[in-house]
Formats: structure tokens, sequence, C-alpha cells
């Protein structure tokens, strides 16, 4: 009964089973940059569904072409012209897709910017205000007391600091 | 029973439909009537989709597979746990809870007592009626829970095995609570907003509003994040799948909105700001809806897809984002105030800078989810944008966003001198420092890494410093033991002091993160039995493979024995569950958990001759994220928990009898 089992299973698993035999941190970065061709929209090197048939293929070609002598690139180019840009766990640094990699640190600057303009403008009205300017009260050393004291005074805020 | 459900959905219709209507002009014709008629309309809603869920659970438990849903998600053998989970495992049953949970809270909203912005609860219940009119409609005519079936299967489909896990009983609703309750501060917003009461009374009431959601949808994400590490079988927690990035979005704006709405409580500063903020994070909770829903976006989440749905869902983004910032944009001249700061160097300036780059690192999350969709727009293109692009982009936002959670908790509000700022500073770097240079010398090389670890311990020094002191003066003052002085600081502000333990979590979440990121180690290998392999200091023997059946399910089981460093510690049993009725095998991992690491099996395959496959990994810290996830519910709770109502002060004739 169990052999019939295991036949069967083994029949349902489409694939050999594959040893990695190159050098494992070579085939691991490559598969890193690869999405897994059958479906499951996760890395080659994450994906460990049982039917996937294209995870033990892909492994076995970046194998053979690193066996071959081929970089990494050359490994990673062969499977942009086999499968397009997609294959790519991330977009290429170049081109269009400089936006998706570019724009969110232009934003933060961008916005640096905005808010160091308004902090400047607002503090130079600080400055400019007669109440804020004749409160120049001192650092107090016992800061942490008085906190303290006020936390205890102001209990009106809704839970609210 | 699918009848009285689908009834009670059309019946709930009309009550939200009239309970908006209601509110509305109850409140603009100042007819008191109207609007207590409004409030018991929207309580009937309550109860009706009650009705309407209690049929579907009804249904699902005595398995009545007339019911497409019920035969779809669910069969015999299932147990009581996982049948009642079946209620969000498809997606018209998670729509419904959808549905209940707004009306749950709707009704607790109508109910709390107030003595605050008690004005905008008309306007708000209409927002929040109106919305759940909208998925009503959904469920009563694009995504029915109670479609019949012409026949009765003799048994369901059964629930997809993926899912039957304990994860599945708490993850969904966490996630979806989270989802769900930011409409409530939604709602008191653009209620503020259309009232023109545009002070602080909205945000006094909706701090816990927001509070709560944001609690589920973070504890939400960490459980999913703990199950796809012990389930899916892949070794990691976080894919950044479109869908999970849907989740964290609206959390990450809301973590922003929880900081800014204390400048303007405080200062009465960035009131434009704070209003935007809600809205795109209540614009981003329902845009995760739809990239669940609509199949635009592969990912392994989805739902099926359904066209109509995503269009529907569409123009509802579409009336809330524009709508309200047309609002807004209306009113901008009525927010505008005239702000006056001390000083750059004060708390205020570092809460600026975490909304900027809270916000900004939605954006960056946003842009990657969308960008496969954008670049075939553009350029005509597929491309695939997974985890190392999110990982490369985020990664420094995350730890600029670190360092600035340790310089604001010593930062004082207006302004902080140089002198102030040594004094705050100089324990918790040197502390930090030493740390640093101790994991040099323990052989840490990678930058990242450092640089990461020492902003980490910098932020949990600066608040054990923060605590010290404050524990310090209140002992002083008071005479209090440190314990008890330490547990009453906690006490009397437990917003500050919640919000200083979530922070403690966040460090202990990103401890895990940057340990099993950049110290993981990793080897597939091919063993016959009695056959070893190594990896770092563990000693893996394959000890053998066997099989056994359940009612559901063959399983075929794998046996490795474990040492470390030549010593046994224990067996590991890696299995893979091939369920009858689903074609897709399931890993279950076998996964040796320790503070330090974890040591993790995923049985890949096998052979006849009995050659077996093993994914074998080491991943450093992940323990840590688990308990950061606890200690972030605890904080969450702690910020949360109501205050105790203050006791009258004594009257002076009663205290002279």
């Amino acid at each position: 009964m169990k052999k019939i089992f295991l036949a069967l299973t083994l029949s349902f698993v489409s694939l050999p089973v594959a040893p990695v035999m190159a050098d494992s941190s070579a085939v691991g970065d490559i598969s890193e940059e690869l999405i897994c061709q059958c479906g499951c929209t996760l890395t080659v090197s994450n994906c460990t569904h049982i039917e996937c048939g294209s995870r033990g293929a892909m492994t076995a070609l970046i194998e053979l072409k690193l066996a071959k002598g081929q970089s990494s690139e050359q490994v990673i180019q062969f499977f942009v012209d086999q499968y397009g840009e997609q294959v790519l766990s991330s977009p290429p640094k170049r081109g269009f897709n400089l936006v998706a990699w570019l724009l969110p640190f232009a934003a933060i600057l961008a916005g640096g910017g905005v808010i160091s303009i308004a902090l400047k403008r607002w503090v130079w009205r600080g400055r400019q205000s007669p109440i804020m300017a004749t409160a120049e009260a001192g650092e107090q050393d016992e800061e942490y007391q008085h906190r303290l004291e006020e936390e205890l005074a102001e209990f009106t805020g809704k839970g609210f600091r | 029973m699918a009848d009285i459900g689908y009834i009670a959905l059309l019946l709930a219709l009309v009550a939200s439909i009239y309970s908006a209507i209601a509110f509305v002009l109850g409140e603009k014709g100042r007819y008191q009537a109207l609007i207590e008629s409004a409030r018991n309309s929207l309580l009937a809603v309550y109860g009706l989709v009650s009705l309407s869920m209690a049929a579907l659970v009804y249904a699902l438990v005595t398995h009545n597979f007339q019911i497409e849903y019920v035969a779809s998600y669910t069969s015999r053998d299932l147990s009581l746990p996982y049948l009642l989970s079946a209620l969000w495992a498809g997606n018209n049953g998670s729509l419904l809870f959808w549905a209940w949970l707004l009306s749950l809270f709707a009704a607790v909203m109508i109910l709390q007592k107030r003595d605050v912005a008690k004005e905008l609860v008309p306007y708000a219940a209409a927002i929040i009626m109106a919305t759940q009119a909208f998925f009503l409609i959904t469920l009563l005519w694009l995504s029915n829970p109670f479609q019949q079936l012409s026949f009765i299967p003799a048994d369901g489909r059964g629930l997809n095995p993926l899912l039957e896990n304990p994860g599945m009983i708490i993850h969904p609703p966490f996630l979806l609570a989270g989802y769900v309750g930011f409409t409530i501060p939604f709602a008191f917003a653009i209620a503020a907003l259309l009232m023109r009461r545009l002070g602080d009374e909205w945000i006094i009431t909706i701090r816990r509003w927001t509070l709560l959601p944001w609690l589920f949808l973070g504890v939400g994400n960490i459980l999913g994040a703990w199950w796809a590490y012990v389930e899916l079988g892949w070794g990691g927690y976080w894919a950044w799948d479109p869908v999970e990035n849907a989740s964290f979005m609206p959390w990450l704006v809301a973590t922003a909105f929880l900081h800014s709405i204390m400048m303007q409580r405080r200062r009465g500063i960035l009131k434009v700001w704070n209003l935007a903020l809600i809205i795109l994070t209540f614009t981003l909770t329902i845009f995760g809806t739809f990239l669940t829903r609509s199949g635009v976006i592969a990912s392994v989440h989805t739902f099926a897809e359904s066209p109509l749905l995503a269009y529907l869902f569409l123009a509802f983004i579409g009336v809330i984002f524009f709508g309200s910032l047309g609002l807004l944009y209306y009113r901008s001249e009525e927010l505008k105030g005239e702000t006056e700061m001390e000083s750059l160097v004060s708390k205020e300036s570092t809460f600026l800078l975490n909304n900027l780059l809270l916000v900004g690192a939605a954006f960056a999350t946003f842009l990657g989810t969308i960008f496969p969709v954008i670049s075939e727009a553009v350029r005509g293109v597929k491309i695939s944008v997974a985890a190392p692009f999110f990982n490369q982009v985020n990664g420094p936002i995350f730890l600029a966003i670190i360092l600035l959670t340790g310089i604001c908790t010593l930062i004082g509000w207006r302004r902080t001198s140089v002198r102030n700022l040594i004094r705050n500073f100089l324990w918790p770097l040197v502390a930090a420092l030493v740390l640093g240079i101790a994991l040099v010398i323990s052989g840490i090389r990678e930058r990242y890494a450092i640089i990461a670890f020492f902003f980490c311990s910098f932020v949990f020094f600066t608040i054990l410093y923060e605590w010290f002191r404050g524990t310090k003066a209140r002992h002083r003052m008071s005479g209090e033991n440190y314990l008890a002085a330490f547990f009453a600081l906690i006490g009397a502000n437990r917003p500050r002091y919640g919000g200083y333990i979530v922070h403690i979590a966040i460090i202990l979440i990103a401890l895990g993160v940057v340990g099993s990121s950049f110290y993981d180690a990793e080897k597939e290998i091919a063993l016959m039995p009695e056959e070893s392999m190594t990896i770092n200091n563990y000693t893996l023997t394959y000890d053998n493979l066997d099989s056994y059946e359940t009612e559901s399910k063959t399983v075929v089981t794998t046996t490795l024995s474990v040492y470390n460093r030549g010593k046994l510690i224990g067996r590991l049993t890696p299995e893979k569950y091939f369920h009858r009725s689903y074609d897709q095998a399931v890993s279950e991992v076998a996964i040796r958990s320790t503070l330090v690491e974890d040591l993790y099996v995923i049985l890949v395959n096998w052979d006849e001759d009995g050659t077996t496959a093993f994914k074998v990994m080491v991943n450093p810290l992940v323990s840590w994220m688990w308990i950061g996830g606890g200690v972030f519910f605890l904080g969450g709770l702690v910020a949360f928990w109501p205050e105790r109502p203050k006791l009258p002060a004594p009257k002076q004739t009663e205290a002279r009898k």
C-alpha cells in the first residue's frame, strides 16, 4: 500500500530530485533576482511548491550556465531574453524604471525641502511674536520634575498628550 | 436560512440609506426626533447585519451545501473553528463580515457617551451609514454569500489546506477589523469639514478610534507574517506581496497620523495635514480591499477576480479620495493658522520628519505595488516588482525612521538647548556605541546590520533612560519605591508610555528583520537515509521517510535527527500534505526555535531510490519578531486603555461635617 502511494505521489511530483551542486551562493543570488514562472509570484529561491515545474528547471539552468563559465549577468540576461523583463524580481535600474527607484527618494527630499522652509518661517514668526520673545525662560534644571507636576495637574486632555 | 440572510441584508440596506438621509436632514433642520429615528435605524442595521451573518454561520455549521459559499469553502470533515473561519475564507463571506464589523463599530460609536464633539455625530454617522450602504449593495448584487445552487452537493470542496492553520482563525479578523475601523475617524474628519468645526474636538474624539484599528491592523500584519513563516514554507515572513503591502500602507499613514495629531493638540498646527492623512488612510484601506478582490495585480492572496466588483470599488475610491480632498481644499482658508515655533531643534521638527518618512515609506510601497501596471501602460512592457525592490528602497527609509524614534523621545516640545541635548543624549549614545563596538569585535561586519543594530540599541537606551529619569523623579517626589514609581509613571500618562512600549516593540521586530535578513544561512540538499548535512553549528541526519493517512489527506513525513556541535538536541519532522480535495500539496515545515535562531527545515521532494531533497535554513533572531508583536499589542493596549474617571473632589461642606 505504502509503495503504491509513494508511486502515486511520485507521479504527482513531476520534478526529479535535483541536488544543488554548483556554487550555491551564486545560484542563490541569481535565484533571488528571478521570479519563478509557476505563477506563485515569488522569487525562484522562495518558491517551494511541490507541483512547481519551473523552479527545478530554472535552478538547473542557472547551475548549468554557471558551470559553463557564464557570469551572473549573462545568466540573468539569458532568462530576460527567454521570458521578458518580468522575470526579474526587481525592475532594472535604467530608463523608465528609474521612476520607481528614485521617485520615493525625490519625493522625500522635496517634502524635506518644504518642511525646512515651513519650519524656518514658523521659527521666524515665533521670534517676531511678542509673547514668545519675552518668554525667554531658561532651561529648567529639574525638567522631569516639572513635567511630572504638569502631568499630575493637567489631567483634562481626555488621555491626550 | 439563505432567504433570511438575504432579506436581512436587503432590509439593512434600506435602513442604512434611511439612516444616512435622516441624520443629514435631522441635523440640518434640527429635528431631534428625526435624528433619534436615524439613530434607531443605525442600531437596526447592526441587528439586521448580525442576523444575516448569524444565518451564514448557521449554514456553515449545519453544512447547508445548497448555499454555494458553504459548498465552496467547507466540507463535512472540517472542525468547528475552521467552519467558523470559513466566514472570511472567501470574498463574499469576508465582505459580509466587513459589513457586520462596520455596523458593530457604528453601533458602539453611536451608543458611546461623549462630552466633546457631540455635534459631529449625526454627520459622522451619516457617512458611516453611506459606507455601510455601499458594502450592502456590493453584497446584495455582486457578492451574494447566500447564492444557492440548483442542487445539493453531498459534500463541499472544503477549506484551502493552506488556510487550515490557527492563523486563519485570528489573522483575517484582526486585519479586517483594522481596515473597517478606520471608517470611524474618517467619518468624523469629514463631518468636521462639512460642519466647519475644525478645532480639536474631532481629533480628541477619534484618537482612540484611530488607535484601535491601527492596533488591529498592526497585530493582523504580524500574525500574517507569523502565519506565512510557519505555513507557507518558504522560510520568510514578509514577501512584499501586493496584498501585504495593501495592509501595510494604511498602517504606515495611520502611524504618521497618530503622531501628527499630537502636534495639532499640543501646538494647534498641521490641521490640513491631519485631515489629509486620515483621508489617505481610509482611501488606502478601500484600495487594499480593491486589490484583494479585483485581481488587477497578481498576488498570492487574491480572491476570485470580478471586473464589475473592481470597477465598483474603483469608483468608490474615486468618490472618497477626490470628494474628500475637494472638500478639504474648499475649507482650506478656514484651516489656516498662524503657526509659530521657537526653535528648529524641537520635538515638532522630529515629528514633522517622522511624518515625512512614514508617508514616504507608504508612497514607496504604493509605487512599487502599482508599478507593474504603470510600466505596462507607459512602455507596454510587463515587469515584476518583488521583495528585492522593496527591501532596497524601504530599507534606508525605515532605518531613518528608527533613528528619529530615538531622537524624538529625548527632545522636548518647543525648544531644546545644546546643554539639554548633550545631557539627554550622552548616556544612550555611549551605551549604543559600546554595544556597537562590541558587535564589531564579535565579528559582525555587514555595514547595514551594524548601522541598524546601533540605531536600534540607541532607541532602546533612550527609552530606558527616559523611564529611568521619570521613575527617579517620581520616586523622589512621592517617596514610592522604584517599582511602584515606575508603574505609577506609566499609569499617569498611558498614551505616552504606551507609545514608548510600541517603540520598543518596533525595535524588537527590527532586530528580527535585520538578523534574519543579513545573517541567514540556507542550504538545499538531497540526502539518502542515514546521510548527514551540516549548516552553521547544526548537523542533520536524515533518518527515514514514512507516510500515513488521515480522514482528509495523506501525509508524507520525514524525520531528521538534529545535532548541535555533536550533541543530539532533538528530531525534526518536515512533512508534505496531499489533501484529497485539493490539487496543491502543502508543506508542513519543521522549526526548532530559540531566542538566538530558528532551524527551519522544508521537505522539498523525494525520489524512488530514497533520495530526499530538503531545504534547510538558519534564521537568526526571528523569535524576537514574534516577541515584538506581543510587546506591540501590549503597548497599543496601554495607550488605548481608557483612563479611570476622576473622583469628584470632596465638597467643602461635607468635609466639615
